[in-house]
Parts: structure tokens; sequence; C-alpha cells
């Protein structure tokens, strides 16, 4: 079960700009994402020979992607999904290499979430009621938060989970977002900010809601005796869980209950169980934020707290920097850009080089303040292991541990 | 042409499933999948028994009767149908047949929009997990029906709970 611990690592990183008007295609977006991984773990065009993507049938396929940059590919795949996708394609790339068929892996997501391709789609056209949709769609849920909520409410009334305790995400990412430049929303807000936000679908308020941004994310996968070669200190794999689901998880989980339960609860023993330790062992979790809950309920799964004890876990201090155990220290999808995930793993990599690109002078030198006040640092001290905790419903996750 | 809140209702002609579910709402019947194997019953509409993979079935009537099992209340529409549908609640009813099958926490729990009896979403106060609900039967053209449930007259499975705010 540990037979590929250690021996893979994320060694480049590369990232667009966050915005609302990226003004260029996916294929732009995604060039310089992949470009920019390369050039960080300094590998030439010649050296990527494997490329793996996912849409939602709104980005640019591999081949043009590498096309543009010169790289002939002796594998590549561009696959469909979300949020659960990232660690999902990790352990792909981790297996396409074990086998052979490539060495060096590039993995991105291009998307224009804003300009474009909008999760729930942009309420311009007249839906067409058919197929799966005549079951959810019908009936008034049309979207990713109104097909969570009845999963993020039932956790409400069966533990007493509050508002105001999950409300503590936002909190957290925004105080994080405010120590990253690249963030869109950079603003620190408070519970009452939350709470005083506009409904969007009870229990969500809009401030529980992640932000929808355009850009392109990148990272690179080799094995460790390749990356020992490269520029950047690699980020070790210690374990992968990818696209692990509860039963029935075509869309339509909830006669399989508990329905407050996520898909994280199958995935925690095969992660943890590869990488050989606990919850207790990682420092940093990066937690999908596509809704305040979703960190929660995954942190919950995973074991960081017991189950239904979730709200007070979030709402402790412990996830905050200078906690026990940061979530999202860029900010996640909440505050710093929407990415499906990638942006998460990019920032454990981040982390565990101690490169966390904040407001200080020094960072990329490896040199922080550890203060974490607005506009300072971010960088949590001696950071050695990282988690990522992937989401795409209730019903799907995934799953990485990773160590410096 | 079936039709409903201005859209169109297509089911594809290679989707008898989901027809036979609407045609038999359009009857005033509320139907799912029996297994013809293990005679448990299932939904949403597949194509395999997800107890026993048994690819036959018959439809059954069920008794249309359940309890609110959770809820949310969508207040920001999203596609153009609901823009005047707001504020409406969506709810999972755990329909009365098969509960706690084929373990604990399973059961036929099936999304509809909560309806008052003039077919409009009904009063988002009135919305409460312990609630029962009946299954009513909302036309859409062409024989069609679309099964959805309203607040019934029989007392609460339990003492009810809403959120508060």
């Amino acid at each position: 079960m540990t037979r590929l611990k250690d021996r893979y690592a994320i060694v480049g990183i590369g990232m667009t700009e966050i915005s609302r008007n990226s003004g260029r295609t996916t294929r732009a977006l995604g060039v310089e994402a992949v470009r920019a991984a390369m050039v960080d773990a300094g590998l030439g065009a010649g050296e990527v020979d494997g490329m793996l993507s996912y849409h939602g049938n709104d980005s640019t396929s591999s081949p043009t992607i590498a096309g543009d940059l010169g790289i002939r590919l002796n594998f590549y795949m561009d696959c469909s999904g979300g949020g659960s996708s990232t660690e999902a394609l990790i352990g792909i790339a981790m297996g396409v290499i074990e086998a052979g068929m490539c060495n060096v892996v590039a993995i991105f997501r291009a998307m224009n979430g804003y300009t474009e391709a909008r999760i729930g789609g942009t309420g311009r056209q007249a839906p067409v009621f058919t197929g799966a949709s005549l079951e959810a769609g019908i009936h008034g849920m049309n979207a990713a938060g109104q097909s969570f909520a009845p999963s993020f409410m039932r956790h409400m009334y069966e533990y007493g989970t509050t508002s105001e305790q999950v409300a503590h995400v936002k909190v957290a990412h925004s105080k994080h977002a405010s120590n990253n430049p690249r963030a869109y929303y950079k603003q620190r807000v408070t519970v009452e900010d939350v709470l005083n936000s506009r409904w969007i679908t009870k229990p969500l308020h809009l401030l529980d809601c992640c932000v929808e941004t355009d850009n392109g994310v990148a990272i690179i996968v080799t094995s460790a005796e390749r990356a020992r070669s490269l520029r950047q200190k690699p980020a070790y794999i210690m374990g992968v869980a990818g696209r692990v689901s509860k039963e029935q998880p075509g869309g339509y989980h909830w006669s399989r209950g508990p329905i407050s339960r996520v898909a994280g609860y199958y995935g925690a023993p095969i992660v943890f169980g590869q990488a050989g330790i606990g919850p207790e062992d990682v420092d940093v979790t990066g937690s999908y934020d596509a809704f305040t809950f979703t960190t929660m309920l995954q942190l919950e799964a995973y074991g960081f707290c017991k189950e239904g004890e979730g709200g007070g876990y979030v709402s402790s201090g412990i996830i905050e920097l200078g906690g026990k155990r940061p979530n999202n220290t860029h900010g996640g999808h909440l505050c710093e850009g929407y990415t499906h995930g990638i942006s998460h793993v990019v920032e454990s990599v981040r982390q565990l080089r101690g490169q966390a690109d904040d407001y200080c002078p020094n960072w990329a030198a490896g040199e922080h303040t550890y203060d974490y006040s607005e506009g300072g640092c971010r960088q949590v001290k001696d950071a050695e292991v990282t988690m990522n905790l992937g989401w795409a419903m209730p019903a799907t996750g995934s799953a990485l541990i990773m160590h410096r | 042409m079936a039709e409903f809140l201005g859209a169109r209702v297509a089911i594809a002609p290679n989707d008898p499933e989901h027809l036979g579910f609407l045609e038999a709402a359009g009857k005033g019947r509320f139907v799912l999948q029996r297994c013809a194997e293990c005679s448990k019953l299932r939904y949403p509409v597949g194509n395999a028994c997800p107890f026993c993979t048994a690819l036959g079935w018959e439809w059954a009537e069920v008794s249309g009767k359940g309890t609110i099992y959770s809820y949310e209340l969508v207040m920001h529409p999203i596609h153009p149908s609901f823009r005047d549908q707001v504020p409406y609640p969506i709810v999972l009813v755990e329909l009365d047949e098969q509960r706690g099958v084929p373990s604990e926490h399973d059961a036929l729990r099936v999304l509809s929009m909560l309806v008052n009896h003039e077919d409009r979403p009904e009063s988002i106060e009135k919305v409460a997990i312990g609630l029962r609900v009946e299954v009513g039967f909302t036309d859409l053209g062409d024989g069609l029906a679309l099964p959805r449930f309203h607040l019934s007259d029989e007392p609460p499975e339990h003492t009810p709970w809403s959120l508060k705010g």
C-alpha cells in the first residue's frame, strides 16, 4: 500500500493572474501557466513529455497547449471534471510514469470561470429539462450551491452546527488572502459580514460561496529521482486518493446516508494508509472551499475532528494562520480565486518550500516574518506535511498528502 | 409539446424510464422502479438495481407520503425559469416505503420543490425537517406530469426543525 510513497514529487508550479476579465482564451491562460511551471522547475520543452488536464467543456486540450510550447508528448489525456480532479490526476501521472509511458507530466486547469463558462450557467439561456435534470433541475436545483445545500442543512439539524461557526471558514480564508498579493478578494471579513451578506440559498449566504474568476494554473509531476536534479526543493508525494465516491455518486446521492457524511470518509483510509501517518501529523490543510461548509465537511470526513464536530473545529482558531493547522493559507476559492482545486495544491507546494509569496520582502529566499497581521506573512513556520482535500460534490472527493 | 415554467421538457426517444415516470404521473400515479430480482424500489430512475445489479424491473405505485429529511430555501434564482418563483423551498422527502434499506441511514429520498395547494412555491416560513408531506401532480402537457410534494395534514413525525434567521 505504501509502495509509491516518496517516489514522486511536484517539482514545478505556475499560475497566471487571477481576474474577472482575462481578455484571453483558455489556450493563452493554459500556455502561460504550463510555461511558468516549467520555468519554475527548470525544465525545457524537450524535457516535459506528458500532459493532463481537466475541464467542463470550457478549456483547451493538452495537444494544443503542448503544440504552442513546442512540447512533443509521449502521453496526454484531457478529462472531464471539476474540484476532485487535481489530486486524481496527480495519481494518474504517477501511474503513467511508473508504467514507463512518459517521464515528466504537466497538469493544468485553464478556465475563464467568470467571463465565459460560469458554474451553474450564466442565467442567459432557458434550460431544457431532460434526463437527470428531471429529478433536480426541474425542481429548481440548478447550481452547485443549490445541490449541496441539503447536505449542509442536514448537518446543522443533526449536530447543531450554526451559521456563525461555519462563517469562521470565510473569516480565516480572508485573513490568509489579505497576505496574498494575487488574491482576488484581499479584504478581511468578520463573522458578522458573512451573516449580514444576502442569502443565496439558505443555509448559504453570499459570503459562504466562493468567487468566480478567470485563470490558468499548472503543476509538474515527476519521479523523486528526476526531481532531485531540478531547480526547486521537491514536494514529495506520500499518498493520494482520487475521485473516491459514496454509493450512487451519479449526482443523485441522497438516498444513501448519512447525507452530511462526504466521500472523504472513504478516502481517508486510502490516503493515510499510503502515507503511513494520521491527521495529527498534518501541518497545513488545503480543504476545498467552494462553500464554507465544504471545507468543514471534508475536515470532518478525514478525521481532523470527529463527525459532527466540524463547526467547533473550524471556529476554534485551529484553521487560521497562527493556529495549530491552518487551512487554505492562500485564501482558497472563497477569496484567492476559483481554479477547481489546483491552486490549493500549488499553495501546499509553496508552504513546503517555505516560499509562500506573501508581502515579506524576501519570501523567495524563504525569509519570512511570521507576522500574520494584514499585509504581512502567510508562511506557516516549519511546514513539513501538507494535505489537500479535493471536492467535486458531497459524494465525490480526492486527497493528497505531501512532505518537504 | 411538454413545457414547464417556459422551458421545454424534452424526453429523449431512447429514455423510456423518464417517460414512464412522467406518464404515470400524468395519470395521477407516483411510481418507482421495482427490481425484478430483489424487489427493492429505487429512485431516481436507473438502468440496473443498485442493490443487486439486476437489469429487470417494473413500475410500482407507492403511497407518495413521506417526511422532510432536509431542505433549502432558494433566495437567488439562477435559471430564468425560476426567477418569478423565488423564494422557493426545495425539500428532500424521505418516502414511507423502504426506510433504513439497505442500511440504517439509507432510504428512498426524493427531491421536490415544496408547493402549496395552488401549485406555487410553499411559503418558506412553513418548511421544516420532520414535517409530513404528500405528493401531487403538476401538469406538463402532452399527458405528462411532474410529481411534486406539498405539506400534508398529518402531524409531524418528530419535533420540526428549521434554520433560524
